[in-house]
């Protein structure tokens, strides 16, 4: 198994697409009225067409107001209050878990936080989410959240004659999450974010992870069991953001050697800016050359077979490397070629 | 009635036909931008284009021609930034091309800011500007104090991971009559209600208004924890602050 080779060189993805957080656009054409039903449209694991309902209660909240279908939340919702469209949001989970195991996802990273801002809700959402994604996958599954007490609470309904679960995350601010991946067996992600603040350099980074990383160690986690992540921030906002990452990947790789596992939430690279596949793509790509061995990515958008086969000399390519070395000011050529249709899918 | 063929400038006139859908939004900007002379059009049109470059240079110009500073910031820098508001908040631009236009703001601003404070002009308003306790995040909360300052407010940062005490106490330091608190996780935005309830225990909730965003943070969240307010994004951001001072948006 790859999770256990030394510099295999092949990618661990940790598949992204069980997030209560994931939102289609109510323009979208996944977004169908289905006989005066207005629903997400999708195709199920034997590849019929379905519709999940979108139901009224998500009508009256902002995020569709705002033109956005939270369709994970949508399905973790109904299927868990076992109403009359239980079945269908089950079907629905079951083709999220299914297209990700298509494409040798190894790991199936659940995040419930958006599904309430109540602790309890989320707790009995993780819990139910984990026994219910283990019902329909042998992969061991992340447990993602960004409160400790909710990780906890996945942990504790994980079933642990499987393969090991992974923690997502923990951090100098939290760092009694190492004690809780601890007790549970668990792999563990160990961010660079600071005691009290995000890093703000390549030199931060490094020093915050590498404290993660050592004390990791001397509580016996071995170097395999660590996933590192250097943290990706939005090249939109401030064009250094991608090299501060891809630099620190390389310190660190080269401070910690093959054994230990550097990874990242790929998609925040792209935040604010269209065109998004692409970037994150490329940001894949660079992080991996920079000695990344993983990303938190959507594997069925971009299928890692297919990424690392990209025409590196074509024009696209070199718009989306621009951006993400900080070479491309405001990304005024990159969002000119998106309205162009050239890079990505046209509005 | 004022038509759009009144405006003089060109790319003001094309950009209120292509990106402005809103009739009331149309007739506000149609008739701002006619009232006011071809240089702050031209001031605007720069602007929006997130032409520092130019807005440096016209801003000079205009100072050099008497006009007033504070005619500068509201007709060419301010009307302008409406219209990048406008089209951000209905997906016709992006957050770099936003960050382009608060530079070509900065240019201009570079200039009246000393202008206005030496004869006595205050900002629009203090505000406190914060990240919630447990949340480092702050990629969101800067660009609004950035939106902010280019709009004339003089903001106080607290950074990250603010308790309520640290809240409290800029407040009344700076006897700042808004509050801004941001949150990017659902784990720490009710900490948003805990610190509105601190300022009620303090007993200084009449005194400052609390507008509330982050992106979980929605209008109904806002009405529960008892803001007086709720921002979408930046732009919005600044929008509620001079909602609460009363400056027309």
């Amino acid at each position: 198994m790859k999770l256990d080779a030394v510099g295999g060189g092949e990618l661990i993805v940790i598949g992204e697409n069980i997030h209560t957080t994931r939102a289609l656009r109510r323009k979208g054409r996944s977004i169908v009225d289905n006989n005066g039903v207005e629903s997400v449209a999708y195709t199920d694991t034997s590849g019929v067409q379905r519709h999940l309902p979108i139901p009224e209660f998500f009508k009256e909240r902002q995020e569709y107001q705002q033109g956005q279908v939270k369709h994970v939340m949508i399905a973790v919702n109904a299927a868990m209050s076992g109403g009359n469209q239980s079945a269908e949001a089950m079907t629905y989970l079951r083709q999220l878990v299914d297209k990700q195991v298509g494409v040798k996802a190894d790991f199936l990273d659940l995040n419930v936080d958006e599904i309430s801002w109540k602790l309890e809700e989320q707790k009995a959402a993780i819990a139910w989410l984990v026994t219910t994604i283990q019902e329909m996958t042998e992969l061991p599954l992340s447990i993602d959240s960004s409160n400790v007490d909710v990780i906890a609470t996945g942990l504790a309904a994980y079933d642990s004659t499987r393969a090991r679960p992974l923690l997502n995350s923990a951090s100098l601010e939290r760092i009694e999450a190492l004690d809780l991946a601890k007790e549970y067996n668990a792999r563990v992600v160990v961010t660079a974010a600071g005691q009290s603040g995000m890093p703000s350099g390549v030199d931060e980074r490094v020093q915050n992870a590498s404290r993660m990383v050592d004390a990791a160690l001397g509580k016996g986690f071995a170097l395999r069991d660590l996933f590192v992540d250097p943290l990706v921030f939005p090249a939109s906002v401030d064009k250094v953001f991608g090299r501060h990452c891809l630099d620190a990947i390389r310190e660190i790789r080269k401070k910690y050697g093959a054994e230990i596992h550097i990874t990242g939430g790929v998609s925040n690279a792209s935040f604010g800016i269209p065109g998004r596949k692409l970037i994150n793509e490329v940001f894949l790509i660079l992080a991996v050359e920079a000695g990344a061995d993983g990303g938190i990515i959507d594997p069925v958008l971009s299928n890692p077979a297919e990424v690392f086969g990209m025409d590196r000399s074509s024009d696209a390519y070199q718009m989306a490397e621009d951006v993400i070395l900080g070479r491309d000011e405001f990304c005024q050529k990159y969002i000119s070629a998106w309205r162009k249709s050239e890079v990505g899918e046209a509005r | 009635m004022t038509e759009l063929t009144d405006i003089v400038n060109e790319t003001i006139r094309r950009e209120i036909e292509e990106y402005i859908e809103r009739p009331d939004e149309v007739e506000r900007n149609v008739e701002l931008f006619a009232r006011i002379r071809p240089l702050m059009q031209e001031i605007s049109a720069a602007l929006i284009e997130g032409d520092d470059g130019t807005v440096d240079r016209l801003t000079k110009q205009a100072l050099d021609e008497d006009i007033d500073a504070l005619e500068i910031m509201d007709d060419g820098l301010i009307a302008g930034m409406g219209i990048v508001g406008i089209k951000f908040r209905d997906n016709f631009i992006f957050v770099p091309e936003v960050l382009a236009c608060a530079r070509a703001m900065k240019a201009g601003m570079t200039y009246i800011e000393p202008i206005l404070s030496a004869s006595g002009v205050k900002p629009l308003a203090t505000v406190v500007m914060g990240t919630v306790k447990g949340d480092l995040h702050d990629i969101g909360k800067n660009l609004c104090i950035m939106m902010l300052r280019g709009s004339g407010f003089s903001v106080v940062d607290l950074g990250v991971d603010t308790s309520d005490d640290e809240f409290i106490d800029a407040v009344e330091e700076h006897k700042a009559p808004i509050l801004g608190m941001s949150a990017l996780l659902t784990t720490t935005m009710p900490n948003m209600g805990k610190t509105i309830e601190a300022f009620i225990d303090a007993d200084l909730r009449e005194d400052v208004k609390i507008m509330v965003g982050g992106a979980p943070v929605t209008q109904e969240f806002a009405d529960d924890m008892g803001a007086d307010a709720y921002g979408k994004d930046a732009l919005d951001c600044v929008a509620v602050a001079k909602g609460f001072v009363s400056v027309q948006a």
